[in-house]
């Protein structure tokens, strides 16, 4: 953790105090992506619509995490924490996916 | 000895504040994995029965109220905006303003639910719920399909609701399990992924406002002082947690069936 890096003389870190200018736009970019998603499901993409619809969902969900949870401020232990709940649904999705899509007749 | 040693807000088996801090993130990050994990798991089932069920889950999907996800979206993300400026504040020690922005998130997560209630009501009164209502309401509108002549179905059509009008016209004349057949209980399915998932989340939300409100008191009773800005943190990281999974449940119940609408 960062902490054992930290004096004990030193006063409370203020070092990870948001720049407003940054939280700003990355709310305009996460807005923007919202209505991107919607604006791009009306228009109607078809079979790849799930596909984009998710990415952009993913983009937004990065970004929140990146600059809004802070993530940014390379704590390692937070970091390896989030990447793991990642890994865990990667392997949900994957074991659950890998058997019912590939049953024998192709139904539930 | 230090500010950081004598400070009221350090706990005794914490070295410094910073190593606090980065306790109370962790603490917070770890139920957060808990949270995904619970998530995920209904997000896995919906993909699943969405692959098998593309078009009943469109279907469903096209009857929704875009326009209410649609500002809802922005409701949720504009509060993750505020919230992390009430961090910023508490960091700054900034009593005012953390307050304000702490307030102007709870308007706004509160301002989610109004309109999720109103949503709710929609749905209800449009008779959107799986069992009993919407086995019924289908089964007046194949009725009226089969029997009613020209003249008596432009009176009936006041009293059925679109959505089993619209599924009772497009299934005449075709058999279960016929290519182009949208299943009335398949539809019941993605009805109930709506509901529950909607509803687990506005859980998770209520418990968010009331996290917040709670932070309100504490900080108009001066007990977060700008070395225990990580109270306010904590509470920021669930609350932005719950914004990103709205992120993914908006797409995928609102927009499966978007461009299906006046087909």
């Amino acid at each position: 953790m960062d902490a054992h890096d930290h004096k004990i003389d030193d006063p409370p870190t203020m070092h990870d105090v948001d720049n407003p200018a940054k939280v700003f736009t990355v709310y305009l970019v996460v807005l923007g992506l919202a209505l991107a998603n919607i604006g791009l499901s009306v228009a109607g993409l078809g079979s790849i619509s799930l596909p984009v619809q998710l990415a952009i969902g993913s983009v937004q969900a990065f970004l929140v995490a990146w600059y809004w949870m802070h993530l940014r401020r390379k704590d390692t232990v937070v970091t390896l924490t989030a990447v793991t709940s990642l890994f865990f649904v990667f392997i949900f999705y994957v074991l659950v996916l890998s058997d019912v899509l590939t049953r024998q007749g192709g139904g539930l | 000895m230090s500010a950081s040693t004598h400070s009221p807000v350090l706990k005794h088996h914490f070295d410094n504040l910073e190593q606090q801090h980065s306790a109370e993130r962790l603490g917070m990050w770890m139920f957060l994995v808990t949270e995904v994990l619970f998530f995920s798991g209904l997000f896995v089932s919906y993909t699943i029965y969405r692959h098998f069920f593309p078009a009943e889950f469109a279907f469903a999907s096209s009857h929704l109220i875009l326009w209410i996800a649609g500002l809802n979206t922005v409701l949720l993300i504009t509060s993750s905006l505020t919230m992390t400026l009430a961090i910023r504040a508490a960091q700054l020690g900034q009593k005012k303003p953390l307050i304000n922005y702490l307030l102007l998130t709870f308007a706004l997560g509160a301002g989610f639910m109004g309109f999720k209630a109103f949503e709710y009501y929609t749905d209800i009164h449009e008779k959107l719920v799986p069992g009993e209502v919407f086995r019924t309401e289908y089964a007046k509108a194949v009725e009226h399909e089969a029997h009613a002549s020209a003249a008596t179905k432009k009176d009936h059509e006041e009293h059925i609701e679109h959505w089993a009008e619209e599924l009772a016209k497009h299934n005449k004349g075709k058999e279960l399990g016929q290519d182009g057949y949208i299943s009335p209980e398949k539809v019941q399915l993605f009805l109930m992924f709506y509901w529950i998932m909607t509803a687990i989340h506005g859980i998770h939300i209520l418990a968010g406002l009331g996290c917040i409100g709670w932070l309100v008191q504490q900080a108009a009773c001066n007990k977060i002082p700008r070395e225990n800005y990580s109270t306010v943190e904590v509470v920021s990281l669930y609350w932005h947690l719950v914004d990103m999974i709205w992120l993914f449940l908006m797409p995928l119940l609102y927009l499966a069936g978007a461009g299906m609408k006046g087909h």
